[in-house]
């Protein structure tokens, strides 16, 4: 045996390695692209928001909310002060406008919300889960596919501050003291229980 | 008076069912399967870390593991099937000014949602 023949076979099977790897991934690409496609084209995606995300759906597409709200945050500029004024007015937006969709202390979300996928989940902890600023960064955003919308729509900045300031405090405030505070703001209080929850249509 | 009449069925039933036998759930008409994914839709996790559940992180209440092994129902009620469904349906009928808000769960899916928190041991 010389080795001229074994590095030529040596070279051969290299070469014949990195062509495979490159049709390989071509082919998977390719798979990957005509698959989607089909999705797209049969409709074959659950996109029925009365049945549950699966676990990879629903694992995917919180954890990049999450992400991008991280990243989001980062150009957000400083908090302005907490201060009891900030929480006031952002009890009063959060009562006319978020507490249907997301509840409160001893208060239930409207019962349609159980129809959303996702479904929009209470907030007394949202100021342990998020910093302000990714609070601030999804409030005047909104999430797409989610039902959220961007609040920065109809609301100047300190306004969606003022938002995040209630959302500091709410854990702080006792279900006794959020009741007063929406009977002094006039608010019906939502009948609890339990109309259209039972009955979910076919 | 609820107490004494839970405890003495609950003692009843003890004596009848050997230790390891089908779980309570079984018997009262829920489905855990069901209950998984009704415990999603309403968002229990926003306040419970509950074993099972995605993104159920929540700190508000108290967390959920070990449900079944549990003695009491918020502390209020005996841990039967029977009154965890009526907890689960009206926590402000039971504790009035509790940060829980009636979930609007049908008697159904409250059974489902019981079912499924009785597999957590």
């Amino acid at each position: 045996m010389t080795g001229a023949p074994i590095a030529k076979l040596r070279a051969q099977s290299k070469a014949w390695l990195a062509a495979s790897f490159v049709c390989g991934g071509l082919a998977a690409f390719a798979a990957l692209g005509i698959g989607g496609l089909l999705v797209v084209q049969t409709g074959a995606f659950d996109v029925r928001a009365s049945t549950p995300h699966s676990l990879l759906v629903g694992w995917a597409t919180h954890t990049t909310m999450i992400h991008a709200a991280r990243n989001g945050a980062a150009r957000v500029g400083p908090s302005p002060p907490i201060t009891t004024a900030a929480v006031e007015a952002g009890f009063r937006d959060y009562d006319a406008n978020c507490a249907a969709c997301h509840g409160g202390p001893a208060v239930p979300r409207a019962p349609w919300t159980g129809g959303m996928t996702p479904s929009p989940p209470f907030l007394i902890d949202a100021s342990r889960q998020w910093r302000r600023a990714e609070l601030f960064w999804i409030i005047r955003n909104g999430v797409k596919m989610t039902g959220m919308p961007s609040w920065g729509f109809t609301r100047s900045d300190p306004q969606v501050w003022n938002l995040v300031a209630f959302l500091e405090a709410l854990p702080y405030i006792s279900p006794e003291a959020y009741g007063r505070m929406r009977a002094a703001q006039g608010t019906m209080l939502r009948r609890p229980c339990c109309s259209p929850a039972g009955s979910p249509s076919p | 008076m609820i107490w004494l009449a839970a405890g003495l069925s609950s003692l009843a039933v003890a004596g009848c069912v050997p230790r390891g036998a089908a779980p309570a759930w079984k018997n009262f008409g829920g489905d855990p399967t069901r209950g998984s994914a009704e415990i999603t839709r309403a968002q229990c996790g926003a306040c419970h870390e509950i074993p099972g559940i995605q993104d159920a992180n929540g700190l508000v209440g108290p967390p959920l593991g070990r449900f079944a092994l549990r003695t009491t129902v918020a502390g209020v009620l005996p841990n039967t099937p029977g009154e965890l469904v009526h907890w689960l349906r009206a926590p402000q009928q039971v504790t009035p000014g509790n940060a829980m808000p009636d979930t609007g769960l049908s008697d159904q899916q409250a059974r489902d949602v019981a079912a499924y928190l009785y597999t957590l041991r």
